[in-house]
């Protein structure tokens, strides 16, 4: 039998600790058992790519330090809207009709259609794209807090919008009618009334999360991003009503779907003091990834993930202020 | 006894170094490539788990940069800071995961362990030093586990080809580790250990 090379011998040493990591090298020559020693330190051997990916990090984290940049863009709040729909202009003008909406930014793709627009609602920033093949369309629901429900309700109507319910006088505190608009989104038109369930600070726009599974989310929230759990109305056999959770300084509404009134999961932009904690804690609280963590030409680090309820979510923290 | 020259002025070089991350974090770079291998090689040998390894040793950095200003020179090494920093936050897993766990939670390392850890972190830092075809050997095999099979397909080799840079990339790392004088019997303990 041909005698072995130093090298199969040493292969055979390595392949031996691979095999049972943790082990000491098996016996080899003496020639040999250095080498082996070495292979089996090898086996802890960081990732390049981990050092390489911890380096960017690390500089990353100590350029903010030195940055007193706000983390969340100006003109925005903790938690955006982001609508993704089918005719995304239709509904911008839609919403400058029905409520007065003021466009801040628009961006066209090359076909005309908008890739990211901008638009101010009384004191929140909504988002808006065209729907493609890689982000179809979400239509969202919404609670939209006016001083005049009537007025806006039919100004909505003659902007094109389709009546949802027209506006009615609600026992939980609220004139409210429903509109829904030419890009599918629903908007739930109300005002306080007596003893009511808006809260104090609630903004104009509040995004109302309508899916199944909606217990469920609220401890998604808590977990991935650590909301803070207002009140919560359900029926005795444990079906969400209503549950309202604050993110920063935003609140965010939610209630179980029902077959008469379907699931309408939302896209949603979501400031944090730190994207790459909040993504990866989402992702161990169930979420998938949509995309990892990166900086945005327009100030932004963000990053994509999807709940296991359907609503999407872009984790994003303001790194620099750019001008436009 | 020789004055360790060296020693001293090593150590007022990483004491400069401190002070310019200190005032300036980015200067924390600098650091972090000094001290990556170390800290890592006390993790690695205690959790054994690659992921949590790298979780671990990410807190560490983020926490020693978070922190640096809190770090006052007393004649303890910087890396002694960094250890105590990663032993915390191992026993803080240890005690999130496995409150029943038998065993005591990390401590920093011993004199003995200590040198252990500067081995180790020596020779991963060597592995950058690998001509480009054995450092590819060496992270496929080790860190990727891939066979030589696989290895030899991916980098159009024969099998024994590649077994013979694996060969060479050890032996290379055997030599710069241990310069020829310095070592020790088979199976005994290093002249130097």
């Amino acid at each position: 039998m041909p005698k072995r090379s130093l090298a199969e011998q040493l292969d055979q040493a390595v392949q031996a600790l691979l095999d049972r990591p943790g082990s000491a090298p098996s016996s080899v020559t003496a020639e040999l058992y250095e080498l082996a020693r070495i292979a089996a330190d090898l086996q802890e051997l960081p990732r390049p790519e981990f050092k390489e990916n911890l380096r960017s990090d690390l500089r990353r984290r100590a350029k903010m330090s030195t940055t007193t940049v706000n983390p969340i863009r100006e003109g925005f709040h903790t938690l955006n809207l982001y609508l993704v729909v089918k005719g995304a202009a239709e509904v911008l003008e839609f919403t400058q009709q029905a409520f007065g909406a003021q466009e801040m930014l628009r961006v066209n793709r090359p076909d005309g259609n908008i890739m990211h627009a901008e638009f101010r609602v009384g004191d929140s920033m909504i988002e808006i794209g065209e729907a493609n093949e890689q982000f179809p369309p979400l239509p969202a629901s919404i609670h939209l807090k006016v001083e005049d429900v009537d007025s806006v309700y039919a100004k909505a109507l003659e902007a094109g919008g389709f009546s949802l319910c027209p506006p009615t006088d609600h026992e939980y505190g609220e004139r409210g009618g429903g509109v829904k608009d030419p890009g599918g989104n629903h908007w739930y038109i109300g005002s306080p009334r007596g003893k009511t369930h808006f809260l104090p600070d609630q903004r104009s726009v509040t995004p109302c999360l309508h899916i199944t599974g909606a217990t469920g989310c609220i401890d998604f929230l808590k977990q991935a991003f650590g909301a803070e759990e207002i009140m919560r109305h359900q029926t005795p056999d444990g079906i969400l009503l209503h549950a309202k959770m604050r993110l920063g300084d935003t609140v965010v509404e939610m209630s179980e779907a029902r077959p008469e009134f379907p699931a309408m999961p939302a896209n949603l932009h979501l400031y944090v003091a730190d994207t790459d904690a909040a993504y990866k804690q989402a992702l161990a609280a169930g979420a998938t990834s949509v995309r990892e963590p990166v900086d945005e030409p327009y100030g932004d680090r963000c990053g994509g993930v999807r709940d296991p309820f359907g609503n999407w979510w872009w984790v994003a923290t303001h790194i620099k202020d750019v001008s436009s | 006894m020789a004055f360790p020259r060296r020693a001293l002025r090593k150590e007022a070089d990483e004491r400069l170094l401190v002070e310019a991350a200190q005032a300036d974090p980015a200067r924390f770079a600098e650091l972090y490539e000094s001290h990556f291998e170390r800290v890592y090689a006390f993790i690695a040998r205690r959790v054994r788990n690659r992921q949590e390894a790298e979780d671990l040793t990410s807190e560490v950095f983020r926490h020693a940069l978070q922190n640096l200003k809190r770090f006052e020179w007393r004649g303890v090494p910087f890396s002694a800071w960094l250890l105590r920093i990663a032993a915390n936050a191992m026993a803080d897993r240890w005690q999130r995961v496995a409150r029943d766990h038998a065993e005591p939670p990390p401590e920093p390392p011993d004199e003995a362990a200590a040198e252990d850890i500067e081995r180790r972190a020596l020779l991963y830092q060597l592995v950058d030093t690998l001509p480009a075809d054995q450092r590819r050997v060496v992270v496929a095999r080790f860190v990727e586990e891939k066979s030589i099979r696989d290895l030899a397909q991916e980098l159009g080799r024969t099998e024994g080809a590649v077994k013979q840079l694996q060969f060479r990339a050890l032996q290379t790392l055997r030599t710069r580790t241990h310069p020829p004088s310095k070592r020790g019997a088979p199976g005994g303990r290093r002249a130097h250990a």
